[in-house]
């Protein structure tokens, strides 16, 4: 019996999310520690501990679900998590030039983590049908919309890091749902043509890419013209576009390209984090012995540049850990994603490793100076309640499918 | 299908993993030095200990000036919320534009000095209030306390905020260092200073001390050394009081080594206005002030010397054997040269005297004779030989040279042969182009009285290490004024002493005490003529020499030698070789008698009238 249900939970899953979690919790008891020792200022730690058990049990709770209960609820889950999008940009709360949260009693509920999932289950749903073709136009539209609806929801907030998750979401979802390479590639290109209409050569060596594909793939004409046109629109509304952000998403953008510019605006936060990390030299500082940490000059330590303060205490050997950590995880859902029976299932596990490793890749990109600030969370390791709600749930999702994987 | 798919992904994971774990071993393994450096300076925070500033004694140790704690407030910028500018600059009454402007050129955690010296009642207020003020701090720090301030403001000088200037000309001063101005306090500055001590601490993001750090780079500041200056406290004092009023200088040198024993200079200021940040209010009432108060007139300011300068030409007209001490000649109260009448002092003439009754008498006429007799090379050869026309050496940085005009100063100044013998006639009675120092005079006093042996007249008599006790003293070596024969200082003595003993510098003369002088009373543009003596004493034993300079003041004898006489009657005094009583009595006497005269002549002509009625 006990051997039946052992085989019957993916334990390297387990000890790559709860070595993660439990390096999070040392890194925030780090972070925390001046607050632990005077007993002023927020004691992070603590908070995390207690979302961290709560998390569990909702993880062990959706690992024990049946099966078939994610896909029945999915479209109405995904309608509840719109409905909440709507109601936060009416009652929620403000905070950094933002309305992100709803207020519930004692907590604050970030709606647009909740809606990750329940985006990926009504997409994973829709594309899990048998008569759906991702190759075709009209469906491929369809699925789309999924993804649309929340994504223009959380801009308007604004939150441009996570809306950024909703696009990058796509690609691997449909990817994996069937979308052919062809389509894949004209999927891409408009997003090249977005980077590179910034500068005219780079902008007509995309357009030269293109043109070259469109005739060489033999596709209808409309089809060649339309994607032709679509992307030399593009190209033209690209700086309006940029005129469009905020004045902060500008910065934060112009200031990842040289954060020295703006050594104590902007810039101050990843210029800290990068001496927090490289200070940290192979084998760390030790642990509550950063200075960078501990002397505060680290900023967000507790939620955005939390893989500084590992960086900084823990080092090199700290660092690949973690790294090695969510590889494992990685590796884990994917191959969940190839063994479960379940189209469902599949395409869901491939969503929730895209979201994971998206998170990750701009999270711990941002804190070593090579992607942009965009304050997403890093997954297990972050301080914030919401955020680890939902990425234990959809552990307890990934857990479940192992379980049920030779189920239909 | 999905396996081929499941490769291309584990490739993505394997290729963003890669990517980033590159990217921490650049930056914690290549470049790990970089960054710890860099977090090393984020934290390490050198803390600067002033030392305290030497204190300053007189002759005798009494204490002229120490330190006393007090407050300077600092603002750190990153913290600095406007309430707290606002409620700051209001209370101190600064420039909340200017604070501003001095936050945003500092780094976001360096303390920014804003106010020194607060005063403890406002400093009670911001203590009150303190948690309303973030960014708000303060420390102690030492500051100049003055124990007596009379008469010194000129001598010791004040002390600031060190300026661009010599921040350039000294390595060694830091922004925000309080260095010497002025006066002595400047000329000493690296003798007082001391040293800096250094203090490494942890600070934290905001900029608090978190712990100090124990390492060899740490030193103690070392206090500056103490001054001995050569000035006697009391007689600069009484020397102050003797100017009530008046506009000048007095410079008294000891013969005997050169220490400077009174150097005054009025109008002044007081010293206290200079400490901490001075109200601008009486800075423009300083700089405006028409009398120039914060002139040093006793070596910063040059006049003429009038008729005290007669004693050069006389030493240049005898030492060359121009003229033998009984050359005379007959002076009518005027002299023509040219077509021009120059007038002597007196109006009715002196008739004819020789060289002393000249000296004695201080007849302009004998002079311009003798000063065309001599000529201009001369002239300026003496005057040169004296020293004038150069600094003397004291210690302080502001001495003026004076000037000594020469056949070539003239040629260049008004033309070769534009110049008349008028002009030679003026300077050989001490007017005309010739500028000299109260100090300079004084230090020609000392040559003569010395007669040709001089010391560079200095301020510092000693200077003390406070820690180990160690002394330290300028070496001051004894100079001879060369080729000038002795007898001819004989004589200059002996003219010198009549001057006081019954001639127009007879209100020096002190009971008990042989005073030798020379008045001087110096015509200038400025208005009424300025009153000198310049004098030594006692006669037969010389050890000092003094130099009375009252701006715009009269006659030397009338306004300067009674100056003079007072404060030589204090030095011996002093020194127990003069009895006020004993004057008191003399002169009692004296009056006494006059007084029975003046009766007896009355009672003689009360008898006469009936003889001759």
């Amino acid at each position: 019996m006990a051997e039946s249900w052992l085989k019957r939970i993916d334990p390297w899953l387990l000890i790559a999310v709860f070595g993660l979690i439990g390096m999070g919790l040392v890194a925030l008891y780090s972070s925390s520690y001046p607050a632990i020792q005077t007993g002023k200022g927020t004691n992070y730690f603590m908070f995390q501990v207690f979302w961290v058990i709560v998390g569990t049990m909702v993880m062990v709770l959706v690992a024990l679900v049946p099966h078939r209960t994610f896909f029945n609820v999915s479209y109405l889950f995904y309608g509840i998590s719109i409905a909440l999008l709507i109601l936060v940009l009416f009652v929620g709360t403000r905070g950094m030039g933002a309305t992100r949260w709803l207020r519930l009693g004692p907590f604050n509920i970030q709606p647009s983590e909740i809606a990750k999932v329940a985006t990926l289950m009504a997409v994973a749903r829709y594309l899990s049908s048998e008569r759906i073709n991702i190759n075709q136009l009209r469906y491929f539209l369809t699925a789309s919309l999924f993804f649309l609806i929340p994504f223009l929801l959380i801009v308007k907030q604004p939150d441009l890091g996570t809306s950024l998750v909703f696009v990058v979401m796509v690609l691997p979802v449909f990817y994996w749902a069937g979308l052919n390479t062809g389509n894949l590639f004209l999927i891409i290109i408009p997003f090249l043509t977005l980077i590179a209409s910034f500068n005219y050569y780079a902008f007509f060596g995309v357009m030269a890419i293109l043109v070259v594909y469109l005739i060489y793939s033999r596709r209808p004409l409309r089809v060649a013209i339309f994607n032709f046109l679509l992307n030399i629109f593009i190209g033209m509304i690209t700086p309006f576009l940029w005129n469009q952000l905020q004045p902060y998403q500008k910065k934060r953008i112009l200031t990842f390209a040289n954060p020295e510019s703006d050594p104590l605006g902007a810039g101050y936060q990843v210029i800290q984090s990068m001496v927090a990390i490289g200070s940290g030299g192979l084998t760390g500082k030790g642990f509550l012995q950063g200075s960078q940490t501990q002397l505060r000059f680290l900023p967000e330590q507790h939620t955005d540049f939390i893989f500084a303060v590992i960086g900084e205490e823990f080092g090199f050997l700290g660092v690949t850990l973690g790294l090695v950590l969510f590889a494992l995880l990685l590796f884990r859902i994917f191959r969940i994603a190839s063994l479960v029976k379940s189209q469902y299932f599949s395409i869901l596990s491939v969503g929730i490793a895209t979201v994971i490793g998206f998170h990750m890749v701009i999270n711990i990109g941002m804190t070593i100076g090579l992607l942009p600030v965009t304050g997403l969370p890093l997954p297990f390791i972050s301080y914030g309640g919401s955020a680890m709600l939902t990425n234990l749930g959809m552990v307890g999702m990934l857990l479940n499918f192992y379980r049920n994987r030779f189920e239909y | 299908m999905r396996s081929r798919k499941l490769y291309v992904f584990y490739a993505l994971i394997v290729i963003s993993i890669l990517t980033l774990n590159i990217r921490f071993y650049i930056l914690q393994i290549r470049h790990a030095d970089v960054y710890q450096e860099k977090s090393a300076k984020n934290s390490i925070r050198v803390i600067t200990q002033l030392p305290v500033r030497g204190n300053i004694f007189d002759r005798q140790g009494r204490l002229i000036a120490d330190n006393r704690p007090s407050f300077s407030l600092y603002l750190i910028p990153a913290q600095t919320t406007s309430h707290t500018l606002e409620f700051v600059t209001r209370l101190l009454g600064l420039d909340k534009e200017k604070i501003r402007q001095k936050l945003r050129r500092a780094g976001p955690f360096q303390p920014v000095k804003i106010a020194r010296s607060v005063r403890p009642e406002i400093l009670t207020i911001m203590q009150e209030n303190i948690l309303e003020l973030p960014g708000l701090e303060w420390r102690v720090e030492p500051r100049r306390h003055y124990n007596i301030k009379n008469g010194f403001a000129h001598v010791l000088g004040t002390l600031g905020e060190v300026d661009e200037q010599e921040l350039t000309r000294n390595p060694e001063y830091e922004l925000g260092d309080i260095v010497g101005k002025k006066g002595i306090e400047k000329a000493a500055d690296r003798y007082l200073r001391g040293r800096k001590g250094f203090k490494y601490v942890r600070v934290d993001a905001l900029g608090r001390t978190v712990e100090e750090i124990k390492t060899a780079k740490n030193s103690p500041p070392y206090p500056g050394m103490d001054m001995y200056l050569t000035i006697d406290a009391r007689l600069q004092q009484y020397a102050d009081t003797l100017f009530q009023g008046k506009r000048g200088a007095l410079v008294a040198i000891d013969v005997t080594n050169g220490e400077v024993i009174t150097m005054l200079s009025k109008p002044d200021y007081d010293l206290e206005y200079f400490v901490g940040t001075i109200d601008p209010q009486i800075w423009q009432q300083l700089i405006s002030d028409t009398t120039h108060p914060l002139y040093d007139r006793a070596c910063q300011s040059s006049y003429p010397p009038g008729s005290t300068y007669k004693l050069v030409a006389a030493i240049a007209a005898l030492n060359e054997n121009i003229i033998t001490p009984s050359w005379s000649a007959y002076c009518p109260g005027y002299f023509q040269i040219g077509r021009k009448t120059i007038r002597c002092w007196n109006p009715e003439g002196h008739g004819t005297l020789d060289l002393l009754g000249a000296i004695k008498h201080s007849c302009n006429v004998y002079f311009y004779q003798l000063g065309l007799k001599i000529g201009i090379d001369v002239w300026s050869k003496y005057s040169m030989l004296f020293l004038f026309g150069k600094k003397t050496g004291i210690e302080l940085t502001n001495e003026n040279a004076g000037l000594v005009p020469t056949r070539e100063y003239y040629d260049k100044v008004f033309g070769k042969g534009k110049w008349t013998r008028g002009m030679l006639a003026n300077l050989a009675i001490g007017q005309g182009e010739l500028l000299v120092t109260p100090l300079q005079l004084a230090q020609f006093g000392m040559i003569i009285a010395n007669k040709g042996t001089y010391y560079t007249p200095h301020l510092i008599l000693k200077l003390v290490d406070r820690i180990t006790g160690e002394e330290q003293k300028p070496e001051v070596q004894a100079q001879v004024i060369e080729g000038v024969r002795p007898e001819i200082y004989e004589l200059m003595h002996q003219g010198m002493r009549e001057v006081v003993d019954g001639g127009t510098g007879w209100r020096t003369n002190i009971i008990g005490i042989e005073v030798a002088g020379k008045t001087g009373t110096a015509q200038n543009p400025h208005g009424k003529p300025h009153a000198w003596f310049l004098g030594f004493a006692p006669f037969d034993q010389p050890r000092i020499a003094v130099v009375v300079l009252v701006e715009n003041g009269g006659s030397g004898g009338g306004v300067a030698a009674p100056i003079a006489g007072n404060y030589l009657r204090k030095y011996f005094y002093y020194r127990g070789m003069f009895d006020y009583r004993r004057e008191w009595a003399i002169l009692k006497a004296i009056r006494e008698k006059q007084k029975q005269q003046a009766r007896e002549d009355r009672l003689r002509q009360a008898q006469e009238v009936p003889e001759d009625g």
